[in-house]
This record gives C-alpha cells, sequence and structure tokens, in this order.
C-alpha cells in the first residue's frame, strides 16, 4: 500500500512538472520610442482643492510616459491570435485599480474575463468610476469614502475598455480584458513579459493609447524558449 | 400683475436651469453624480469637479420645479381663464417629466434617446412658461387686434419660422448627445432658420410703430449672434482634440449657442402668439360679406 501511494505520489509530481514544463516560453522584449518625446504638460487639478494638496509641486500628464532610456512606458501587449479555442480558468485573486493621488494606478492593466475588479478609493477625497465596455455592461459607481473596495467583473473579451472619473476628467485608465493570462504592460525600463506560453505560431500585439496598435507573429518552438522581441512607436 | 412678475421670472429661473443643463453636457459632468434623486446618498455633496456642474443643475432644477407648483396653484386661484389654468397643469407636469427624465439619464447612463428627448422637453417647457407670462401680462389681457390684410401671412411666416427654429433644436440636441452625428444638416439648417428670421424681421419692421417690433430686433440680433456661436463651437469641436473639449472656450461656445437657441426659439413663440392676439384678418377676408343696407319703407 504504502509502495502504491509512493508511485502516485510520484505520478502526480511528475505530470504537474511535464504540464508547467509544457507552458514554460517565455516571450521578452522592449517597446521603442522613435522621435521626439512629448514635453511634459501639467494636470489641471483645480477643479478638486484635495487632489491639488496632494500634489504640491504638480503633476504631470501620465497619457505618454517616455522612460530615460527611449522605450515607452504603458503599452499593453498580448497575445491576439494563436491561443484557439484553449480555456483559461479565471484567477480568483482580484485585480487591483486604485485611485490615489487622484489619479489611477496602474493606468494600464489587463485583466481575465470573470476575474475579479477590485477598485480601491485610497484618496480622501471623493471618487467615481464609470467603466465604457463595448462589449460587458457598463457601470458607473460613486466611491465616496477613503478605502472603501468594490469588486466587478467583465464577461467579454475586449481591447481595450475604457474607465473614467466622470468628478475629475483628467482621470483615464485602460483595461484590457481578455480570456487568457498572457499579457504584460511595459514598465519603467519599456520591458514586458508573458510567461508560460504553451509552442505555437502568435500574433502579439501592442497597444498605446496614443500611438495606436503593431502587431508582430511570434513562433514558439520549444515549451521552454525563451524569445525576445521589440515593438517601436513613433512620435506623431 | 404680481402674477405675471412672478411668471416673468420664473422664465428667467428656467432660462438660468438651461445654461446648467448646458454646462452640464459641455463639461461632461451627466454622471459626476452616479444616483439620483440624492447625490452620493446626501442632500450637498462635495461640490469638487463635475459635481459642481451637476449638482447645481439639480438645485435649479428642485427650484424652478417648486416654483412652477406655485404659479399652477396661484393660476387656480387668481386666473379667470380656464385653459390658462389647465396650462399651469400642463406646466407643473412637465416639469416632474422632466425631473424624472433626469433621473433616468443618470441611472441608465446617459441613453441617447433619452438624453435628447430631455433637452428637448427643456426648451418645450421653457417656451411654456414664456407663453404663460404672456398669457398674464397685460400687453395680451388689454389687446384690441388690428385688423390687418397681412396678418394672415405674417402669422403664417412667424409660426413655421418658429417651427424651423425648434426642428434645428432637436437637430441640436442630437448633435451634442451623439457626439456629433447629424452635424452637416445642423449647419445647413442654421442658414436657412436664419434667412426665415431675417424675412420675419423684415415683415414686421413694415408694421411702423407696432408692439412686435422691439422683440422682433432682439430676434435678429439672437440669430446674428448665434450664426457666430454655432461657428465657434464647430471650430472648437473640429480643432481641438478629446482631451480639450471641456476646456472653458469649448465650453463656453457649446453652452451659449444651446442657451441662444433657447431664446431664439422662446422669441419665436412669443411674437408668433402676440401675432395672434394683436391682428385680425380684415372682415372680408374672414369671409363676412358686408351687404348693403336694404333701403325700406322710404316714404315718398
Amino acid at each position: 500500500m504504502k509502495k502504491d501511494h509512493l508511485i502516485a505520489v510520484f505520478m502526480i509530481i511528475l505530470s504537474t512538472v511535464l504540464i508547467s514544463s509544457a507552458y514554460a516560453a517565455t516571450v521578452t522584449g522592449k517597446v521603442a520610442f522613435e522621435g521626439t518625446a512629448p514635453a511634459p504638460e501639467s494636470l489641471a487639478m483645480d477643479a478638486d482643492p484635495n487632489c491639488q494638496m496632494m500634489h504640491p509641486d504638480g503633476v504631470n500628464m501620465d497619457d505618454v510616459v517616455v522612460n530615460s532610456n527611449g522605450t515607452l512606458k504603458n503599452v499593453f501587449i498580448y497575445v491576439k491570435e494563436g491561443l484557439g479555442n484553449q480555456n483559461f480558468e479565471a484567477p480568483k485573486d482580484p485585480v487591483v485599480f486604485d485611485q490615489k493621488g487622484c489619479q489611477y494606478h496602474p493606468r494600464i492593466l489587463g485583466v481575465q474575463v470573470n476575474q475579479p475588479f477590485e477598485i480601491v478609493n485610497s484618496d480622501s477625497t471623493l471618487h467615481n468610476v464609470h467603466a465604457l465596455p463595448g462589449k460587458s455592461a457598463q457601470f458607473n459607481v460613486g466611491m465616496p469614502i477613503q478605502g472603501m473596495k468594490i469588486r466587478k467583473t467583465f464577461t467579454t473579451p475586449e481591447v481595450m475598455v475604457k474607465i473614467k472619473c466622470e468628478v475629475h476628467p483628467w482621470m483615464n485608465a485602460y483595461v484590457g480584458v481578455l480570456n487568457h493570462p498572457f499579457f504584460s504592460v511595459s514598465g519603467d525600463d519599456g520591458n514586458f513579459q508573458i510567461k508560460n506560453l504553451p509552442p505555437g505560431q502568435y500574433v502579439l500585439e501592442a497597444w498605446h493609447e496614443k500611438y495606436g496598435a503593431v502587431t508582430q507573429p511570434v513562433t514558439i518552438a520549444a515549451a521552454d524558449e525563451t524569445k525576445d522581441i521589440a515593438f517601436s512607436f513613433k512620435a506623431s | 400683475m404680481w402674477l405675471n412678475r412672478f411668471s416673468r421670472f420664473l422664465a428667467f429661473a428656467t432660462f438660468l436651469l438651461i445654461i446648467a443643463g448646458g454646462l452640464v453636457t459641455s463639461t461632461g459632468s451627466g454622471l459626476s453624480v452616479p444616483d439620483w434623486p440624492l447625490s452620493y446618498g446626501q442632500f450637498m455633496p462635495p461640490m469638487i469637479g463635475g459635481i459642481r456642474f451637476e449638482h447645481s443643475h439639480r438645485l435649479i432644477a428642485g427650484s424652478v420645479g417648486i416654483m412652477t407648483l406655485v404659479l399652477m396653484l396661484w393660476l387656480f386661484r387668481a386666473e379667470k381663464r380656464v385653459w390658462l389654468r389647465r396650462l399651469g397643469i400642463v406646466a407643473f407636469g412637465g416639469v416632474v417629466f422632466q425631473a424624472i427624465l433626469g433621473g433616468i439619464t443618470v441611472i441608465f447612463l446617459l441613453p441617447t434617446f433619452v438624453s435628447v428627448f430631455h433637452a428637448c422637453l427643456a426648451q418645450t417647457f421653457f417656451c411654456l412658461i414664456v407663453a404663460i407670462a404672456l398669457f398674464t401680462s397685460q400687453l395680451w389681457t388689454d389687446a384690441m387686434p388690428v385688423e390687418s390684410e397681412q396678418a394672415s401671412q405674417l402669422r403664417r411666416l412667424l409660426l413655421t419660422t418658429t417651427a424651423l427654429i425648434y426642428l434645428q433644436l432637436i437637430l441640436g440636441a442630437i448633435v451634442r448627445h451623439t457626439a456629433g452625428r447629424g452635424v452637416g444638416l445642423h449647419v445647413l439648417m442654421a442658414f436657412v432658420v436664419f434667412i426665415r428670421i431675417v424675412l420675419s424681421v423684415s415683415s414686421v419692421m413694415k408694421l411702423p410703430g407696432h408692439p412686435l417690433q422691439t422683440p422682433a430686433l432682439f430676434w435678429g440680433f439672437l440669430a446674428i449672434i448665434q450664426i457666430f456661436l454655432g461657428l465657434g463651437a464647430l471650430a472648437m469641436r473640429i480643432m481641438l482634440g478629446e482631451s480639450m473639449r471641456q476646456g472653458t472656450g469649448a465650453v463656453f461656445f457649446a453652452t451659449a449657442h444651446q442657451a441662444t437657441g433657447a431664446l431664439i426659439l422662446a422669441t419665436g413663440v412669443y411674437l408668433t402668439l402676440l401675432s395672434f392676439r394683436l391682428f385680425k384678418e380684415p372682415a372680408s377676408q374672414r369671409g363676412i360679406s358686408l351687404k348693403p343696407v336694404k333701403e325700406c319703407c322710404v316714404q315718398d
């Protein structure tokens, strides 16, 4: 009996390793920015003195952020084609979307269909959150109390869903709603990483709220391959 | 007299309400208060951001609603003309319905049809209050209609021009609430309406010293201003990116254009009503034949 138990445990471990290694490919890369970065524009927050007080030195608009290394931040990269009809269960852990300093954090993010989308108000002023999906149900909720949290879900894939605050017109964010977990957002160094991709032929898309979208084919030949690709956006 | 003064004050307050509503749309504040009839569960929320415009609009609307109720009750108490008392009921019903429409637009996240209907009903209600103010005025009650051969033609001209203005306002509401749909037709109609107003004004000016002349000149003046405001609103829309369309300049032109449109419509209604009150067709045109008196019983 003991031996049978040991064999069963070994088989479970082996199959877990095998399954994991079947989805161990990684796509990494950078999003470059060509041309002159737009001059930073100051955000006028005078519509709410509470917001102004949170930024005594002022704050710049964050719709276009060109990093010091010439890369572009806040580009949403995702697998657009190639996954076929595979199902990926939505995580139970929520994606957290915060209102802090009268700005959305993060500004660009991804969430899976039916994954909890937790909206938090970390500010001492009131906000409201108006999501404008074209394919799921819209919502517009008031969040007047600091610390309050609301959970929503998006039921249909859509790239991208705009979210705005109807009280503070400068607050905007975009959410990529996907039925799979293969997406990333370029960071302060312009890098992105998509992990655990199965072997196959894919089309990846990089989306920026001002500069539009570009695609690139990627082939993952081996289960543990690491592929490095680059996207580039030009100043308009 | 006091009833008339109150009606005129209510007309002025309604015009302010139309401006307040225009500001809500122009600043994109329509959904800044997600609940109704309270605002964030309160009578008085923090007046920040878009809430300043939306909640101010609700406060003014509430005041206009109460004043309309007072007007209705006052008409019942003081007015002998039954049709005018009924008009007071219609006005109160209108403002209540308008409030409900406002709630529906918020709760159902600005459905286009409801938003357009809410905008058009606002204009209609304003004209109704202006009409009640006219009906309670001495100009109306003491009027002695004067025969004029141009009466019928003038009335037709004023009535059809006012109807065209109303149509133009509906188009304007569609443009405002559908991110610019139908703007080409609205611009084309603007010139048609302008020409009609000019023709109407010149017809009225042929009646020397008539009480219609001053409001007619005002109407013409408004029409000229409106053309420039409309061009300004259009230029702002074309020139500015989406993020700038709620800047001060764009908000000013869009709101001023909308409010001036309301004044133009109300002035048209005023002139049209007066043209029916102050004129009558000559007896011959009214189908009354003036037969010679028979010589009767003349004794030689």
